[in-house]
Parts: C-alpha cells; structure tokens; sequence
C-alpha cells in the first residue's frame, strides 16, 4: 500500500502538485482500490466498489447477504399483519381503519401467533446482522484499532476527540439493539454502517446505499439560503458522516462540520471520509451545546437524529441551531414526519415493537411531539413552500429571518 | 448473544451504554420457540454462506488454477450477481415460507374421516 504521508512530503517542494493530487485523488474516488491509493494503514483486503469498502471476508459477506435477503423476504409479513390486525378489529366490532394508540394495536395483536412470528423473525434477523459483524472486529480488533489510529491524525479532513464529553443518558441505549450502541463499541461505525446498509437494502427504493446515494440525493435536494451564499454548513448528529460528506461534495468551497457525541462514530466517519479523499472536519461534541460561535453556519442540517432523541433534548438542539444560523441562512432538520399518536392499527404495531424490541427508545415520543412548533418557538419560519429532501419524512426549511 | 467487552490496550473512545433486555423477549409463548426460531435464522447465515462460496468455487473452477487468494478476491458480474440472489431468495422461499402458515387447528381437531 502507498503511504500517502510520503507521497507528499516528497511533493512538499511542488506545493501547486500537492493540490494536483489531491485533485487527482478525487478525482479518482469513483475507482479507488485498496491497490492503488490507499491512506497510510487502511485495512480493505478485498478492495472497494467505488466508495465503499467491501465486507473484508467473502464468509461475512455472504452472511451479509443472507440477513439482507431475509429482510426483503420480511416484507411479506406486512400485508397478512395488516389482514391479521383488520380482521381482529372487524371480529370486535371495530372499523378497521380507525385510529388506535400503540397500547391500543399491541393489546389487538399480542396473542396472534402470525404477527409474533413476524416481530420474532425481524428480531431474529436483526441480531445475527449485529452478531456476525461485531465477532469480526473484535476478533480482527488490534488491525482495525491502529488502521483508526493511523487515520485519527491524517488528512485530508480532521477528527477532534474528547473523552470527557458528557454524553446523555438518552443516547446510551443500544438503539437498533445493536450491541454496545453508538457509544458502546469501538467498531460501532464500522457495525452500523454495514447494518444500516442492510436496513436500507431490505426497505428502500434506493437499494443498499452502498455509495451513499440516499444520503447524496438529500444533499442535492437541500435548497440553497436566500441570498445563495453557502460558507460554512453543520451536519448535527453525523454519525458516520454519510451527509456529511455528500454535503462537502456538492458545496466543495464551503467548510463543512459533523459532530456526534459518539467517540467510536466520528473516528470511522473522519477515516472514511479520508479514505475516499474528502476534506471535512468531525469533531465529538453534543449537538445540545456545540461550541461553535452565534452565526456560524450558512446551513445547519441533520440526518435522522430527532427520533432517537428525548423531547427535551429536541428542544434544546433546536435553540442551538437557531443560534448558529446565520441571518438569512436556514436549519433542515431531516426525519420522520410528526403525525400525533394515534394511527392506523397495523402502523401502530409495528411502531412499537420497534420501539419495544428494536430499542427505540424515543421515536413514539417523537413521533407524537409537536415538533414544528418547537422549530417556530424557537424563532424559525418553517418555508411550506419546500419539499421533503428524502421521501416520506419531514419538509422541515427552517428559516432563520434577519 | 454473548456481549463480551472488547480487551485492549489501544484507546477505544467508547463510553459505558445502557443494554438492552431484546435477549430475554417472548414473542410466541414459549421461550423454547423464540430460541429455536433464532437459531433457524443463524443456521439459514450459515447455510448460505457456505452455498454462496461454493458459487464462487464452482465460478472459479471454470477457469484454471484456484488458490484461496483467488477465491477471496472474486467479484462477481452484474449477471453472476443477479443469478446468485435469485437463489438465494429460493433458498429463503424453502426455508422460512412455513413461517407465513396461518395454522389454526388445534392437534385435537375433529377429523372428518373419524368415526363419532
């Protein structure tokens, strides 16, 4: 493998042929290879697919494939529940499509066999997707960690890390129930990278976002401020800083940020970003209290944080992002639409199991929460006139008015 | 699922997490059932793991000389691709399509050929 740190300290002489490269990198991003421009220390033993990294073992991927698989075959569930929940409502005396709270559905549903072999099944499934990636870190642990540690202070890009954030109770949960959660592991980004691929693969349109399109068509649908002037942008919540990247990639000239209180996330997020040669800055810091100057930020934006946040923390990083905004400049927070808490039966089931079971703590609770409104208290004029950036969730086009 | 904390001397960035108790759920009434309906799951992984690379293998033998290398480095073409998860959706078609059944005869049921 190259060692890029000696690629450019002999090109240190020809500064105008450093800038060349990192243009070439970039450009060359689409075909990168661990064979032909990889970072110092990078781990990709069986190469890359454009940007993404192929699983590192055919075994593990194959396994990859199966739980993938097994969750397409999961959506053949979802038409006998609803017939299940409708009949049971109809066998009651009830309308079928009236609406019910969550306690109401589970109350409906607990006893019928079918629609507990569906919740079993997803459970099932999701646990073997976490298991088969957490085995192979930990048991290739010691050359993951230092491939980390060889990017922690590698360019381009910065990772800041600080282990003595605070970080809330809310977000200690193994949300997903994926083992040791956000914060708990320290390959959790390379984890739910791979399981969120395959959450993707079995529910999206979009398919296995293995280059990040879904986060990509978020970035290009985000609208641009009034007066078109993008500096600097906030990605709040990165996680493994999919948009954040994708935002750096279609604003290039501006400075872009994501921050996540989780340690383990924002170390794979800065690696990744460096592996596929864009220049962003991740730093470990609470989305409640950035540290970042009033006004800051043309842009701040956010990518399916609030459900997995308590109501009072939703309120807390919205009044942050209305005092980062900069007049004229915009807050899009990105996530599922607010729709009360009552709804159809079948809907409410499968809400709560994957509250109960799927460890998500907060979503009903979110779900239910006047978000909007909070948005507006705060100072915001929500734009109705801007469409949702990803289908189905929130047009939430926050304006911050001079 | 074993949970073991991972030992090591590198730094982790990682905090303490608040587990969940998704391990100790009952879905169908009988923790036997819930186990042996986990353990179907993780022998279907293991099964198409191991008639996914022999897909690879048989791929391979196509053409001259195997080493493991090669094996591991393998990519297959769009049309292996969509050959291969057509199988696999068989295979998944066989194996848990039982779990769509919706059975409701009790094992004591009358039978119509019974004599009262």
């Amino acid at each position: 493998m190259l060692n890029r740190r000696s690629l450019f300290a002999a090109m240190g002489a020809m500064g105008s042929l450093v800038g060349a490269a990192f243009t070439s990198r970039r450009a060359q991003a689409g075909t990168y290879t661990s064979t032909n421009l990889s970072p110092r220390g990078d781990m990709a033993p069986r190469g890359s697919n454009g940007r993404f990294e192929r699983i590192p073992d055919l075994d593990l991927e194959s396994k990859y494939d199966f739980v993938t698989g097994f969750r397409k075959f999961q959506n053949r569930f979802s038409p006998l529940v609803r017939d299940r929940v409708e009949k049971i409502m109809a066998e009651r005396g009830m309308d079928p499509q009236t609406p019910v709270t969550m306690a109401q559905a589970v109350e409906l549903v607990k006893d019928d066999m079918l629609v507990q072999t569906s919740g079993r099944t997803w459970i099932s499934n999701q646990q073997v997707t976490w298991k088969i990636f957490q085995d192979y870190y930990h048991e290739h642990a010691e050359e993951y960690l230092a491939e980390m540690e060889a990017a922690d202070n590698d360019g381009p890009g910065t990772v800041e890390l600080n282990p003595d954030l605070e970080i809330p109770d809310y977000i200690r949960h193994e949300i997903h129930i994926m083992p040791g959660g956000y914060v708990g592991d320290p390959f959790a980004g390379h984890i739910y990278h791979h399981g969120t691929n395959s959450f993707s693969a079995g529910v999206s349109i979009l398919g296995d976002n293995e280059q990040d399109q879904i986060q990509i068509a978020a970035a290009e649908k985000l609208p641009l401020p009034a007066d078109g002037q993008v500096k600097r942008i906030l990605d709040l919540g990165c996680g493994i800083g999919r948009l954040t990247v994708a935002l750096k990639e279609r604003f290039p000239d501006a400075e872009v940020w994501g921050i996540d209180v989780a340690g383990p996330l924002v170390r794979y997020a800065h690696m990744r970003a460096r592996d596929i040669g864009v220049d962003v800055n991740f730093a470990q810091r609470n989305a409640e209290d950035t540290q970042f100057p009033d006004g800051h930020f043309d842009i701040v934006t956010s990518l399916i944080i609030n459900h997995e946040m308590t109501d009072e923390a939703n309120k807390r990083v919205v009044r942050e992002a209305y005092r980062l905004v900069r007049p004229n400049g915009y807050y899009y927070p990105i996530d599922f639409r607010t729709v009360g808490d009552k709804n159809r039966a079948s809907s409410q089931y499968r809400r709560w199991w994957d509250h109960r079971w799927n460890c998500e703590p907060w979503s009903p609770g979110f779900v239910a929460f006047d978000f909007e409104a909070e948005i507006e208290k705060a100072g915001f004029t929500i734009n109705r006139d801007t469409k949702p950036v990803m289908f189905g969730f929130g047009a939430r086009h926050a304006v911050k008015s001079v | 699922m074993a949970k073991t904390k991972l030992q090591t001397e590198r730094p982790t960035y990682t905090s303490e997490y608040i587990p969940t108790d998704a391990e100790r759920a009952v879905f169908l009434g009988n923790p036997v059932l819930d186990n042996l309906m986990s353990s179907v799951i993780a022998l279907g992984s293991e099964v198409w793991s191991t008639r996914r690379r022999m897909h690879v293998l048989e791929a391979l033998l196509e053409e001259k000389g195997v080493t493991n290398d090669m094996i591991e480095q393998y990519v297959p073409s769009e049309e292996q691709q969509a050959k291969w998860e057509k199988d696999r959706d068989r295979f998944i078609d066989l194996t848990y399509s039982p779990l769509l059944r919706e059975g409701d005869l009790p094992v004591t049921a009358p039978y119509e050929h019974d004599k009262s």
